[in-house]
């Protein structure tokens, strides 16, 4: 059994103690004083994540999204267009004729640029058309006006590969940006169908004319199994809603035709969405890249 | 005090036209009351800076809100070309028609000499193979015009669509124009059998024959 103090010894400081001292002195005055020289004697631990720069990269890291990606992302930026509409063009050598969509560039321009050290990505910010600054908010109009350029209405990214990728803040992408000949991919909204059955918008058979079949020619049929199969509809069911409107890339459409002084860039077969809407128009990923010369490139960045 | 006398108390009716806007004003309930913004009080011009800090930040001179530099848009491509599917039309034609022959033969609505449904029409090809009949429509589109000839062959009824501008057009030629305007443009009638003109190979073998004949040369059969 430990030895106790006599009981008048122990209770005398406390009671001394406690009306004159104030806690905040108190916790200052009972700190241990800093300690130098003294290291630990245990070794550290190593990390407990795979990482290091003699590792390799982590797959599900960004950097290794970056090095998967980089086979996929084109070398250069694509420019934002308008399409016009579709005509044809007879070929020269064999004389048929190829169904064609007109498009045009007004006025883009690279506006800002999207880097791996702020963003995570390369990237350029491309704007088209122009906008009245009393319609636009602030915010929008201070991008602009910080980079000297006119107030744009349209505005997309183009992933690039890497920085060199990258053209200077304010340079004029004009049509002869493509060649004629090469290949590029057109993105676009198709058009809107509105709110659309199902026949139409997954190609369901839809039911019978007749054989007893009443009011319900058109509609979807079951919506799935009932008691065994959860007794509810599974997420991803297919069924009626809006049609159309939404994004789509149609790829590896040749360039026929480049107006520099128009605008004009004219390329094989349709692209999606109704005449006057925007185009996204980059170099195919599916083929080799285009060769662009290096001369017209500091031409037109200066 | 004196009141007033009986005489003057009659001019009491008066009393309302005297009363200003403002008493009129008074009448009204206080929610009504219109009370106007008061005038911003103008700082001291002689402001020390010391005494900045004590002021709301959208006060402080140094802190109004900067106006942006709006820049002038670049020249648009729009303006130079409104209509860039004609303009690519236009630079085709140049190459494919450039006389304006062929687009004057088929402009129907402009041109009175020009082909009209109903027609007998001769087109050769590039590739030597011609082919005949009645025109049945022709189709205004630009750099896709084109015209359906009618005409049958081992007795089985034939169409076809045949482009104007087409490089492998060789020639058209007008064998025989209709006695009477048409009254209709596209003559699908013609289709049925009641009004089935059948083979037009007759009328354009003898059509070729009296051009030979004119034109003094041998031509290929058919």
């Amino acid at each position: 059994m430990s030895p106790r103090l006599p009981r008048g010894l122990a209770q005398l400081p406390l009671a001394l103690r406690a009306p004159k001292s104030i806690p905040t002195t108190t916790a200052c005055h009972y700190m241990p004083a800093r300690t130098f020289g003294i290291k630990s004697v245990t070794t550290p631990k190593p990390s407990r994540f795979n990482v290091g720069p003699d590792l390799p990269i982590l797959k599900s890291t960004p950097a290794a999204a970056l090095e998967r990606k980089a086979n996929t992302l084109p070398l250069r930026s694509g420019a934002v267009a308008i399409k016009k509409g579709m005509t044809g063009i007879y070929d020269a050598q064999t004389g048929t004729r190829i169904p064609c969509t007109v498009l045009q560039l007004d006025r883009v321009e690279v506006v800002s640029h999207k880097t791996r050290e702020k963003h995570g990505y390369y990237a350029v910010q491309v704007g088209a058309g122009w906008k009245h600054p009393s319609n636009m908010t602030k915010s929008l109009l201070g991008h602009f006006s910080a980079q000297g350029l006119s107030p744009k209405r349209h505005v997309y990214e183009f992933r690039v590969k890497d920085e060199s990728g990258l053209p200077p803040v304010g340079q004029m992408i004009s049509a002869d940006w493509f060649q004629e000949g090469q290949y590029v991919d057109a993105r676009s909204n198709t058009k809107g169908k509105g709110f659309t059955g199902v026949m139409k918008r997954h190609g369901f058979g839809g039911q019978d004319r007749s054989h007893g079949v009443s009011l319900t020619h058109r509609s979807l049929g079951s919506a799935g199994p009932g008691q065994g199969g959860g007794s509810r509809v599974y997420p991803g069911k297919k069924m009626a809603g809006n049609m159309g409107n939404e994004q789509n890339t149609v790829q590896n459409l040749k360039i026929l035709k480049v107006d520099a002084k128009n605008g004009i860039v004219v390329v094989t077969g349709a692209v999606s969405g109704p005449k006057g809407c925007m185009v996204r128009i980059q170099d195919a990923i599916k083929k080799p890249w285009p060769e662009v010369p290096a001369a017209a490139a500091t031409e037109k960045s200066a | 005090m004196a009141s007033i006398s009986p005489i003057m108390r009659q001019l009491g009716c008066l009393r309302p036209l005297l009363k200003t806007p403002e008493s009129i004003l008074g009448r009204r309930t206080i929610s009504t009351a219109y009370t106007p913004k008061p005038d911003a009080v103008p700082l001291p011009s002689k402001l020390p800076k010391t005494f900045m800090s004590q002021l709301p930040t959208q006060l402080r001179p140094d802190q109004a809100p900067k106006k942006l530099k709006v820049y002038p848009p670049p020249a648009s491509a729009r303006n130079t070309c409104k209509d860039p599917v004609s303009a690519v039309t236009q630079s085709q034609l140049s190459t494919l028609d450039p006389t304006g022959e062929r687009k004057a033969l088929f402009d129907y609505r402009r041109n009175p000499r020009s082909v009209k449904p109903g027609d007998i029409l001769r087109v050769t090809f590039k590739n030597g193979d011609p082919f005949s009949g009645v025109c049945l429509s022709i189709r205004l589109r630009g750099v896709d015009t084109a015209f359906l000839l009618r005409n049958e062959l081992t007795r089985v009824g034939v169409e076809m669509w045949v482009k104007v501008f087409s490089p492998e057009v060789q020639s058209v030629e007008i064998v025989q124009r209709s006695e009477k305007r048409k009254r209709r443009a596209r003559l699908y009638y013609m289709r049925q059998p009641r009004h089935d003109m059948r083979s037009v190979e007759n009328i354009v073998s003898n059509y070729l024959k009296k051009k030979s004949a004119l034109t003094g040369q041998r031509r290929e059969r058919r």
